[in-house]
């Protein structure tokens, strides 16, 4: 029953990975370029709604609505500052402006928001909810079912919407869509704001689950999102959700061996044997350059 | 070959480093050159790697962390000496990267680049909660000073002769190693790496090498940061020291010996100016990054960022996407 508990917490931090890594895949398939500010956007987007309930008093889904909306802010940002000056040079630029502005971010934020942990207040007053002999919190089941509904809107928006098939096909291959006469420029501007709000969102989730937040937790988190998309596979969004509820099974049971403080590191050896074993992933379409 | 008005520049400016602490006789300028020289190491030695190979190291602070902790323990702990550990440190980084290496250098693009920022983060956990080794979040205090034939190096004034002798050493031997055979391969990785394979460059091997011995020196640097300031503790090797080594090489130029060496003073002496601004360090670090990839791409120093080929085109506000057909996700 014990391991059935830790599974069960593992789906819950996985879907939040999940929602990361889709957003991230997003991002990797518009730009074609990893990202480093990444873990900034989570950040960011958890401060949002870690505002939006002190001050505001809002509710879950209000916190939630805000990480969204300041993460594709920011994401329009990002686009402006690191992507679009720099899209016909040589691509290791534009990696070198993520850089450049994830620093600048995480320390503006360290310097505005303070350097110390903020607490999130319980706004769903959590409580247990015995389900056989495992106990499941409220919480759990809402962060849940806000990443499943969350990820059965895009897959609609991307197969049934005309926006969200140009999105695939920039993807693909930019010069045929444009041909077509997609608006490549506007596609990408909204691609991008679309990962980074799925990551602001994954952050208000993450937030709300450890009830904390604070300026520095975009690095580990960063790596999470990247570890869960190279193990779902790069280039597959599937892939990527899949990725991330196996990773967080994984290190979840990992933490149950060890402790929880070699979490971060359970995920990064996860992380060095994939490598090793399958850099492709599990869903990964196509052969890595090797 | 040097003509001899290089060889009298390089001479003068030998002279000039080898009278400075007699010139200042504040000792709090004195300790901010030993830290100029020491990231200057750093910044160099990330330079050979980012620089020469084309990889994208990010995490060169855990390597750096891992000299650091290995001259501590060795040294509080067994009485190693000085001299011994600084070789000794660099082995042990060495072969940390080694295993980064092999797991990550086979493949292409970002998967390097990522791993290390991963396990520059993975080792300062690691100190921190294997505390039966490192004494986790307290620290080691109470690291021996170094001796020479029974004479104990105390003051600032010994630290910065060695320090100067350490970077000496460091540029001379990366100088003469990117004039060899094996620095040719790196800049033909650097350049094309599918070419390089084809001239019969065995890319995997001379990337390990490259990768080996820029960390190498990163664990000199540890070794000595740890015995100048006899203290060390995690929080001198976060992400964010690995940000400002990557800044030096990035605001400097990488791709050339001076870039780093230029960046890593520029930027250790701008937050001594700006004292009280002292949190501020990274905001500026960050700004800085930004304003070289917008002003000059190639660094104060460069004359590339990391390939001839490349021309640096005006930031176009509304440019068409040039890049054709089937884009692969590595940068």
């Amino acid at each position: 029953m014990f391991w059935l508990q830790q599974i069960f917490n593992g789906i819950t931090q996985g879907s939040i990975y999940a929602l990361m890594a889709i957003g991230y895949s997003i991002i990797l398939g518009i730009i074609g370029l990893v990202t480093f500010v990444h873990g900034e956007v989570i950040m960011i987007g958890a401060f949002a709604g870690f505002f939006m309930v002190t001050f505001l008093k809002a509710n879950f889904f209000l916190a939630v609505l805000a990480g969204f909306a300041a993460s594709w802010l920011l994401g329009i940002i990002i686009e402006r500052v690191c992507y679009r000056p720099f899209r016909s040079g040589p691509r290791e630029i534009a990696l070198i402006a993520t850089i450049g502005l994830s620093i600048l971010l995480r320390s503006l934020s360290q310097v505005t928001f303070g350097t110390e942990q903020k607490l999130m207040p319980d706004l769903l007053n959590s409580h247990f909810i015995p389900l056989g002999q495992i106990r499941i919190t409220n919480i759990q089941l809402l962060i849940i079912f806000t990443v499943f509904i969350l990820a059965l809107l895009l897959h609609q928006f991307f197969y049934k919407t005309k926006t969200g098939i140009a999105l695939r096909a920039v993807s693909m291959n930019k010069q045929a869509a444009a041909l077509l006469g997609v608006h490549v420029n506007r596609t990408i501007l909204l691609g991008n704001a679309l990962g980074c709000a799925l990551g602001g969102v994954s952050g208000v989730l993450l937030g709300i689950y450890y009830n904390s937040v604070h300026p520095v937790m975009g690095a580990s988190v960063a790596m999470k999102a990247f570890t869960a998309t190279v193990f779902g596979g790069i280039g597959s969004i599937p892939g990527a959700a899949l990725g991330g509820i196996l990773l967080g099974i994984f290190e979840n049971l990992g933490v149950a061996i060890f402790s929880s403080g070699y979490r971060d590191i359970i995920s990064f050896s996860i992380l060095i044997l994939i490598l090793l074993i399958r850099p492709q992933g599990i869903l990964g379409r196509k052969e890595l350059e090797r | 070959m040097a003509s001899f008005k290089q060889k009298l520049v390089y001479f003068l400016s030998a002279i000039a480093l080898l009278m400075f602490p007699w010139f200042i006789q504040n000792d709090y300028w004195l300790r901010v050159a030993i830290m100029i020289g020491l990231y200057i190491i750093l910044a160099s030695s990330l330079n050979l790697i980012n620089g020469y190979t084309g990889q994208f190291n990010i995490g060169h602070a855990g390597f750096y962390c891992i000299g650091a902790y290995t001259a501590a323990i060795l040294a509080t702990r067994y009485h190693f000496s000085f001299w011994l550990l600084l070789p000794l440190s660099g082995i042990v980084a060495a072969l940390f990267s080694i295993l980064i290496g092999l797991a990550t250098l086979r493949l292409k693009g970002i998967y390097f680049s990522m791993t290390t920022l991963g396990f520059s983060e993975i080792i300062r956990l690691t100190v921190l909660n294997w505390a039966s080794l490192t004494r986790g979040p307290m620290g080691i205090p109470g690291i021996p000073l170094p001796e020479l034939f029974g004479f104990h190096l105390a003051s600032n004034r010994h630290f910065y002769y060695i320090v100067l002798a350490l970077t000496g050493i460091m540029l001379f031997l990366s100088k003469r190693v990117i004039s060899s055979r094996i620095g040719r391969a790196w800049i033909a990785i650097r350049e094309d790496e599918d070419a390089a394979r084809a001239m019969g460059v065995e890319t995997f091997r001379y990337k390990l090498y490259n990768l080996i011995f820029g960390t190498f020196w990163a664990g000199v640097a540890g070794c000595f940061y740890a015995f100048f300031t006899s203290f060390i503790s995690a929080d001198s090797f976060t992400l964010d020291e690995g940000f400002s080594i990557l800044a030096m090489v990035l605001v400097g130029g990488q791709g050339n010996l001076i870039g780093p060496v230029i960046g890593a003073a520029s930027l250790t002496i701008l937050p001594e100016i700006f004292r009280n601004m002292a949190q501020l360090r990274l905001v500026i670090f960050g700004a800085a990054i930004l304003i070289m990839i917008y002003l000059r791409p190639q660094g104060l120093a460069g004359s590339s960022i990391l390939s001839q080929k490349y021309h640096y085109p005006k930031i176009q506000r509304h440019s068409p996407p040039k890049h054709q057909g089937q884009q692969e996700v590595s940068p």
